[in-house]
């Protein structure tokens, strides 16, 4: 233990964290804090180092380099065991050899607690997570959605400060991913523990989240509420990770005044922007696809060739090509009706200040 | 015809396999069936009795050497299974895997007459260091350390048997999920008491059958044990020494019999337990399980 314990600090406090396999960098250099009581989420692509950094803070992993301070208190050096957090896995993580009930019990058996609190606060639990009756059951006599119910009430029982989840809604079926999404935010919202959530799922992370963080080939590239994510990315690769959005390259040709203009080869695209880079340099804007409209040919926006219609259901995506190759995509509800004939020329345009420029 | 409807090729496979039992286990039943012969082996007038089953508790010889064999069996199951125990574990965390597989079978890739007499050698050299060690401090207590006996045979049958032990429990091991450890560690445990509380009592009827497998293997052991045991005799070396010199007695029937009823029935008690033990959770399971409530 290297810093005394404060206990208005952040609840977790990531400083420099690195963690390379040998010449793979799993993690390199990543910096977090997040705050008491907040239901954050490291979302990402498969393999970017989420899961590392998770499990870096539950104590799984020892860093390469860098801190982790758990409520101001640098934990590195200490094992799961001895760090305030609990965890839920994503399958296969409840003793088989035990009931319910003495899987829920067991870090209290640990704690020698007396028999009757044991009981007592494991029925508790399993009220409060709904598996009322089924303390007797063995995990495999319980569905994948009670299974992780199961391992919710294990950790929830210790009353440690930080749960952190391993993508613990990924073996579920959709609806039931779904259901379980809404019962863990009110969960946390009720119990008042900070919950660090992994997952690869965009829906996911938006329903649950105060705070997100977007995790990619060992980086944090971006953070902030699930709105300002999906609406106003920074980078990006948050504009192609999140939501569906248009992105389109070119070169800065005029910047100032809070706009930027970029050239797309025959089109000039002109951007709310305050970012500060010079003309001529490699740039990026991202326009989400319900921003998009496809018009008749010769409107105001770029020119175009539509390419086809594609019905999703609830939406119904338009698909239309720049001169440059460059596909976008258009989401409309309830609009099965193709705005023109494939191959025929057609106006894309969107709301001027809907396109984010990227500069990365 | 319907090929589905046919109950040959079924019928079939079981033959093949009943075939291959019989053939394989044909000797053990012949001497099973010498065994209560009155007129011993070759006799050709057979006539049923248990007498030389009582006879065997009355023959010295063999009952003390049947004594070292136990001995021998309990002190290398006592050392080799808690190794295999840690090398497989070892094995399961090692990131390279290989170097590990290969250290660990490496007994089994020298033949048994090279190994026995390679580590009669090596004993043999060790005791003249240790003798001359202990002339040199004016004590006699390293004298024995290494000479041919007891320990001698024990250490080559530890060598012997850990290759087997250590693949019997890895094959449990296998199955066993790591998760399960993360998670009782996040609950407070350390590591030894998350191995002892959530990893060993599902490797459980592994390590048994590594225990059961051990002791087989001791029984078994001639070679090795033959060069390193010094001056005591152990129940395969009597009955091989009485083979090559004087022929089987019918008492060594009777005694190799009993220690097949024992293994047949170690082995087939563990199978048994785990076909049943199985099929009672499978049972209980379908029983208790609702329909899917989320």
């Amino acid at each position: 233990m290297r810093d005394a314990v404060t206990t208005d600090a952040p609840a977790v406090e990531v400083r420099g964290l690195a963690k390379h396999y040998g010449p793979v960098r799993a993690l390199d250099g990543v910096d977090v804090t997040i705050q008491a009581g907040e239901y954050f989420v490291l979302l990402g692509p498969s393999g970017g180092g989420k899961t590392t950094l998770l499990r870096t803070i539950g104590g799984f992993h020892r860093p390469t380099a860098g801190d982790v301070l758990l409520h101001g208190r640098d934990v590195s050096d200490l094992p799961p065991e001895k760090r305030p957090t609990g965890m839920v896995f994503q399958q296969y993580a409840l003793f088989p050899h035990m009931t319910v009930e003495r899987n829920v019990g067991y870090g209290l058996s640990l704690q020698k607690r007396p028999k009757a609190e044991i009981s007592d606060r494991v029925s508790a639990m399993l009220d409060q997570v709904g598996l009322t009756g089924l303390g007797g059951r063995k995990p495999h006599e319980l569905s994948g959605g009670q299974q992780q119910r199961v391992q919710l009430a294990r950790a929830l029982v210790l009353d440690r400060d930080i749960l952190l989840l391993d993508e613990p809604l990924a073996a579920l079926d959709a609806q039931l991913r779904k259901d379980m999404c809404l019962e863990l935010k009110h969960l946390q919202e009720k119990v008042g523990v900070t919950f660090i959530h992994v997952t690869h799922n965009q829906e996911e992370a938006m329903t649950v989240a105060n705070r997100i963080a977007l995790i990619a080939d060992g980086k944090l590239i971006e953070q902030g509420t699930a709105r300002q994510i999906y609406e106003a990315p920074r980078r990006r690769f948050t504009a192609s990770f999140i939501g569906e959005n248009n992105l389109i390259d070119g070169t800065l040709s005029a910047t100032g005044d809070g706009t930027a203009t970029l050239d797309i080869g025959s089109d000039r695209i002109t951007v709310p922007s305050d970012e500060s880079a010079s003309s001529g340099h490699d740039a990026t804007i991202s326009i989400r696809s319900e921003l998009v409209a496809i018009g008749p040919a010769g409107g105001e926006g770029l020119a175009a060739t539509f390419v086809e219609s594609v019905y999703l259901g609830l939406t119904t995506s338009h698909r239309a090509r720049l001169a440059d190759g460059t596909e976008i995509v258009s989401r409309v509800v309830s609009a099965p009706t193709p705005p023109a004939e494939p191959g025929a020329p057609v106006t894309v345009s969107w709301p001027q200040d809907s396109a984010r420029l990227h500069i990365d | 015809m319907n090929d589905y409807a046919n109950p040959w090729s079924y019928r079939l496979q079981w033959a093949y396999m009943l075939l291959v039992v019989a053939t394989l286990m044909t000797p053990v039943f012949y001497v099973m069936y010498v065994s209560f012969n009155e007129n011993g082996f070759g006799a050709a007038e057979y006539v049923f009795t248990t007498e030389w089953y009582g006879v065997v508790f009355g023959d010295k010889l063999m009952m003390n050497a049947l004594g070292w064999t136990v001995s021998l069996a309990i002190c290398t199951t006592l050392i080799t299974v808690p190794f295999a125990v840690l090398s497989a574990k070892f094995y399961k965390n090692a990131r390279n895997k290989l170097p590990v597989l290969f250290l660990l079978m490496l007994p089994l890739f020298v033949a048994p007459d090279i190994f026995g007499s390679a580590l009669l050698v090596y004993f043999k050299n060790l005791n003249f260091a240790f003798q001359w060690l202990g002339d040199q401090l004016g004590t006699g207590m390293f004298d024995a350390w290494f000479r041919l006996g007891f320990m001698t045979a024990l250490i080559g049958l530890v060598i012997y048997t850990i290759p087997y032990a250590f693949i019997v429990v890895l094959i449990t091991m296998g199955r066993y999920r790591e998760e399960q450890t993360e998670a009782a560690r996040s609950c407070g445990a350390s590591s030894w008491r998350a191995f002892w509380d959530i990893e060993f009592p599902q490797i459980r009827p592994g390590v048994a059958s590594s225990c059961a497998f051990t002791v087989i293997l001791c029984f078994n052991e001639y070679t090795r044990t033959s060069l390193l045991k010094g001056g005591f005799d152990t129940f395969t070396t009597v009955l091989v020494s009485q083979m090559l010199n004087t022929g089987m007695s019918e008492q060594s029937y009777a005694m190799s019999a009993m220690v097949s009823y024992v293994a047949i029935a170690l082995i087939g008690g563990i199978i048994l337990w785990t076909l049943v033990r199985s099929d009672k959770l499978g049972r209980e399971a379908r029983a208790k399980a609702e329909p899917v409530a989320a």
